[in-house]
């Protein structure tokens, strides 16, 4: 059997399979917010683990990682830090964000803010910063199904037809049983995507090279510069280095469909595990596209399109059922961060807008009900934008990575008490002069001093916030203390204890 | 209230400073003076490579520590 049947077969297969535990899960949804928004709060160790680390890894980790590797060399490997840091993040905040959310009945990062810093205005900015930062990754994970189900049919099925079977397919399955189902397709897709990406790289690395140590032998002896940083083309330079990291990890755990995923733990105790372990599997997964991308560089130097190396090298080394499994894998990695992009936006889109300004006292069904219209709207929004090219979006896209980093020093100043409150002028500004500093640091004059532009918007961000909240109003004593007094609680045990 | 950015038992300050300097020699400027080089290669892979994933498993048994006491 040729090659591109099998390797489309597989895809059909596993969509298949996602579209059957959509329909099951719809079966088991109890008809109210908490449960399709967020799992009923009851969320595992092992289904959360498989979800967040799912989520985490895109389109990117399995296609666009191994042409890092591949263009810049081990520079790259600088990954492993911020998928830990991201482990870290989860411990100390996710922990937080989880016992404020349990306490208080939040669903969005925005309920949270809102609440705190006592202000309409922020529930509006941090809902519509949300949205705006996260829908362009709609159209980059789509703009990657298409890309992929395309070459697994040698181009018989074309790229906007690729996406928009696999953007139906998602929005399907997440309409139908909400976010159980999202969960249950990320627990096979989080597992599919590790094992195709491992199982891939083991095929290529021994077919051509006889293992992992003669590999690196080859590239010591003819690519020695993909081997330190900054690499052959001076990417990763101190700034960028460090830059990455920051943006790379706080820029998207503070993305709603991770923080969102706080809230759904069944306990404390689940999340600080998750926050433990999850780096195994983040950081691991970027060894096998280390083998993938300078595999590649030896094998086919001259490759157009660097993140096209490793199912170049699956349809030219690998035998045709293990590509078809393997592009199936890479199906999973973009689909299990689309769908959870989808519901983030539908939560934030129903619960911050819907249900706060147009219609605050509709029957709990009737929400579900919006929510699965907001998808179909994303739907055809995330189609559009993938299947058309718009300048504006270019910028967009450049900006999206450090779009959320613009709520970090709103979310320390909810989940640490310390004697400096911060107020809701003070944040409002923040984001304002940080989302401003980006646009200049990303698109105008990128990277000043080589250091990242996300790292610059999130000092301006908070040296803005700090000097602000000096002479503005803060949140009342009641609110800072209520909030506040449940984070000591949480952490220490007793409020009284060490007030 | 008391701030929360100071870790309050030995446990939290113990983890709080073995991450923080783990974290600190894979970031600039310390890896690109102590360990942006391809010798001695170990096992077969580059220094950077082995040195870089040996913070890294470092860090995450830093996580698992402070998940296994509580803190």
């Amino acid at each position: 059997m040729e090659p591109w049947v099998v390797a489309t077969s597989s895809i059909f297969a596993y969509l298949a399979v996602t579209i059957v535990l959509g329909v099951v899960a719809n079966r088991r949804m109890a008809v109210n917010l908490e449960d399709f928004l967020l799992y009923g709060r009851r969320a595992g160790f092992i289904v959360l683990y498989l979800t967040v680390v799912a989520t985490y890894h895109s389109a990117f980790a399995f296609l666009g990682s191994g042409g890092f590797f591949y263009t810049h060399g081990i520079g790259f490997w600088v990954a492993g830090a911020w998928t830990i840091l991201v482990g870290a993040i989860t411990y100390v905040l996710g922990s937080r964000i989880w016992a404020l959310g349990k306490r208080f009945g939040y669903i969005t990062p925005a309920d949270m803010l809102a609440d705190f810093y006592e202000s309409e205005a922020v529930r509006v900015v941090v809902a519509v910063v949300s949205v705006l930062f996260t829908i362009l990754y709609i159209q980059v994970q789509a703009q990657g199904l298409g890309y992929i189900l395309s070459v697994a049919s040698g181009e018989r099925i074309s790229f906007e037809l690729g996406t928009f079977i696999l953007l139906i397919v998602a929005a399907a399955y997440l309409m139908a049983g909400g976010l159980r189902a999202v969960y249950w397709t990320d627990v096979i897709q989080g597992i599919w995507m590790y094992v195709a990406v491992w199982a891939g790289a083991i095929v290529i690395t021994y077919k051509l090279f006889g293992g992992p140590v003669s590999l690196w032998r080859r590239v010591v002896a003819e690519r020695p510069d993909l081997l330190t940083a900054p690499g052959p083309h001076g990417f990763f330079s101190p700034g960028m280095w460090f830059g990455m990291v920051v943006v790379l990890s706080f820029g998207i755990v503070f993305q709603p469909h991770i923080m969102i995923r706080y809230y759904t733990a069944a306990s404390a105790r689940t999340i600080k595990w998750l926050g433990a372990t999850t780096p195994i599997f983040l950081m691991t997964l970027y060894i096998p596209a280390t083998f993938i991308g300078l595999g590649g560089a030896l094998e086919m130097p001259d490759l157009g399109i660097p993140d096209r190396i490793f199912p170049e090298l699956l349809f030219q080394h690998a035998p045709a059922w293990l590509t078809g499994i393997i592009l199936a894998g890479a199906t999973a990695a973009a689909m299990s961060t689309l769908d959870s992009i989808l519901h983030s936006n539908m939560t934030v889109l129903t619960r911050d807008i819907y249900q706060r300004y147009v219609a605050p006292r509709a029957t709990e069904s009737h929400y579900i009900l919006v929510g699965r219209v907001i998808v179909m709207i994303l739907l055809g929004v995330g189609w559009i934008l993938s299947a058309n090219t718009f300048d504006f979006l270019v910028v967009l896209v450049s900006l999206s990575g450090a779009g959320a980093l613009q709520l970090m020093p709103a979310i320390v100043g909810v989940c640490f008490p310390s004697q400096y409150i911060l107020t809701r002028a003070g944040i409002l500004s923040g984001i304002a002069v940080g989302l401003i500093t980006l646009y200049i640091t990303l698109t105008v004059t990128p990277h000043p001093l080589g250091l990242h532009g996300g790292v610059w918007s999130l000092l301006t961000n908070t040296m803005t916030v700090l000097i602000v909240s000096r002479t503005t109003a803060r949140p009342s004593y009641q609110t800072v203390q209520r909030i506040h007094g449940e984070i000591e609680r949480f952490v220490y045990g007793s409020e009284q204890a060490s007030s | 209230m008391r701030s929360h950015f100071v870790p309050r038992t030995r446990d939290g300050w113990i983890g709080t400073i073995v991450f923080l300097a783990l974290f600190a020699l894979t970031q600039p400027p310390l890896v690109f003076l102590v360990a942006n080089r391809i010798e001695p290669r170990i096992f077969g892979v580059p220094f950077l490579y082995m040195y870089l994933l040996v913070m890294y498993v470092g860090m995450i048994g830093v996580l698992i520590w402070v998940a296994r006491r509580g803190v």
